[in-house]
């Protein structure tokens, strides 16, 4: 019960070039990134835009061990559907071209899948590595995201350190009460009632957290201390980011 | 000359959706400076009445003034959160931000403050409750005391007329207690605190009010409410040790 060790400790914020941009610039320049890169289809395409947010990594000045047990965590998630993927998906007349060489379609979509999510999340890691949260949920307003979806963001945030306390109290119970988790009937009962009493509780606690905020003043709307103020190398960050995206999604049309 | 009424409520009723009636004919005045404590056993409307003094639960117009404001009045209920401030029972429920500081800039922000001072009421507000140095701590890794301290400053921030305190030393150990019984003596705004803890209302307030079954079942000075061994053991609620070993002694004294 892997779930139920988990341990969350705030996130490290290093000072670099890529954290002193505009939050609004650097959100949209990531989200277009992103976008680009869950499109390709190639996997030289893919491998260009790994490269390009190992660059990111670099220039956010990501502490190296913490950004590689990131990967590793979501490489133990990849592995689950990437595993059986070059055994079950079989095409004898189509092949996956890298470079020169070309690779048999099943291990192929299983490397591509990799990349992609590798790239995509490094994307997202140095977006929220290099600013505060409440920069980003400014800066989401500014871009008219709905607040509906920005207070989302937010609270989910916030509901996983919640969650997570709330797990390892209830964890504590469990075990005092002599249970170990064990592969049978009566281990997959309690984890499932471990996890509807969670949502139970999730759900109250909404509750109580949206009452006091309300009782701050909030009115649906994310006001923070720093003002976003728009500079050359804003701009020039988000066209080379976006259009370097952009290159990338036509390439790979191309390549099609 | 008595002080003006800072909170008045007159025949405030509240039904929850469910048909449970939560607070029956509630009417009392707080007078502006005063802190008053407001006591009563578990179910009793203590939260609820909190609630709707602050605007969370619908209330009908007319039935509560806070500082000139009715928060059943739209236009008045934007504007209450800058003179009403409540502490929440469970100090989790009212940190959600990043950084201490980012919560507890969060109030000055919504109420349009301009930066400057913004910063410095965060300072100032977590200078009162001793969280200097605190400012970009994580507030989910604090200490059930300095989550307290951190919620109180989030509101103290906002400098309200009025302070609503829910069971403000829940899950205190005895020194974060001590402090925050400080803190509160130290604070000159008007208080209503709702509490088990009846030797912290006895040390902070001047006045109790007992609720019980949504009712408001008596009014008066703390050491008259607090001390009255038939009212207090009728609702529920116990003489506070302290009140009880004194009273041991007058009559001692006496005899």
């Amino acid at each position: 019960m892997a779930l139920m060790t988990l341990r969350l400790r705030p996130l490290p914020h290093p000072d670099s070039f890529v954290a002193r941009l505009d939050p609004r610039w650097k959100l949209a320049a990531m989200i277009v990134a992103a976008l680009a890169v869950s499109c390709l289809r190639g996997l030289l395409p893919a491998l260009v835009a790994l490269a390009a947010a190992l660059i990111l990594v670099g220039l956010g000045r990501l502490p190296l061990r913490w950004y590689l047990s990131r990967i590793g965590a979501l490489a133990l998630f990849l592995l689950l559907f990437v595993a059986f993927a070059p055994l079950l998906i079989r095409s004898n007349d189509r092949v996956f071209p890298l470079g020169p060489l070309s690779l048999p379609y099943g291990p192929g979509l299983a490397l591509l899948i990799c990349v992609k999510a590798v790239a995509v999340v490094t994307i997202m890691v140095v977006l929220l590595v290099t600013s505060p949260l409440s920069a980003h949920l400014t800066a989401a307003h500014a871009l008219r995201v709905p607040g509906l979806l920005v207070q989302l963001a937010m609270l989910a945030y916030r509901y996983v350190f919640v969650v997570s306390a709330e797990l390892a109290r209830m964890r504590v119970a469990l075990r005092v009460r002599g249970y170990r988790n064990r592969a049978s009937r009566h281990s997959y009962h309690t984890v499932g009632q471990v996890a509807g009493s969670l949502l139970v509780r999730g759900y109250e606690r909404a509750e109580r957290v949206g009452q006091a905020m309300r009782c701050r003043g909030f009115d649906g709307r994310f006001r923070a201390l720093a003002e976003c103020r728009t500079r050359a190398a804003d701009v020039l960050f988000f066209l080379a980011i976006a259009g370097g995206a952009v290159a990338l999604v036509v390439w790979d049309l191309v390549q099609r | 000359m008595p002080a003006e009424s800072l909170i008045r409520v007159h025949d405030l009723t509240y039904t929850y959706p469910g048909g449970q009636r939560a607070l029956d004919q509630v009417s009392f005045t707080v007078a502006e400076g005063e802190c008053v404590g407001l006591v009563g056993p578990n179910g009793a409307g203590k939260t609820s009445l909190f609630l709707c003094l602050s605007g969370v639960l619908p209330i009908p117009e007319g039935a509560v003034n806070m500082a000139g404001l009715d928060p059943a009045k739209p236009a008045d209920r934007r504007l209450l959160p800058g003179r009403t401030g409540i502490v929440f029972q469970n100090s989790d429920d009212q940190l959600f931000s990043t950084t201490i500081f980012d919560d507890v800039a969060f109030g000055p922000l919504n109420l349009g403050l301009p930066p400057d001072q913004v910063r410095q009421r965060v300072s100032d507000a977590l200078l009162e409750v001793g969280l200097s140095g605190f400012e970009q701590r994580v507030p989910f890794h604090l200490s059930g005391g300095e989550k307290r301290r951190a919620a109180l400053a989030g509101v103290l921030a906002m400098q309200p007329a009025i302070l609503l305190l829910d069971e403000p030393s829940m899950y205190l150990d005895p020194r974060g207690r001590r402090e925050l019984i400080r803190l509160i003596k130290a604070l000159s705004v008007t208080k209503l605190i709702a509490g088990h803890d009846l030797e912290m209302i006895r040390e902070t307030c001047t006045r109790v009010l007992l609720l019980d079954g949504g009712k408001l079942v008596a009014d008066g000075a703390t050491r008259q409410i607090l001390s009255d061994t038939k009212l207090m053991e009728t609702h529920g609620l116990e003489v506070p040790h302290s009140l009880t070993h004194h009273a041991a002694t007058e009559q001692h004294h006496k005899d």
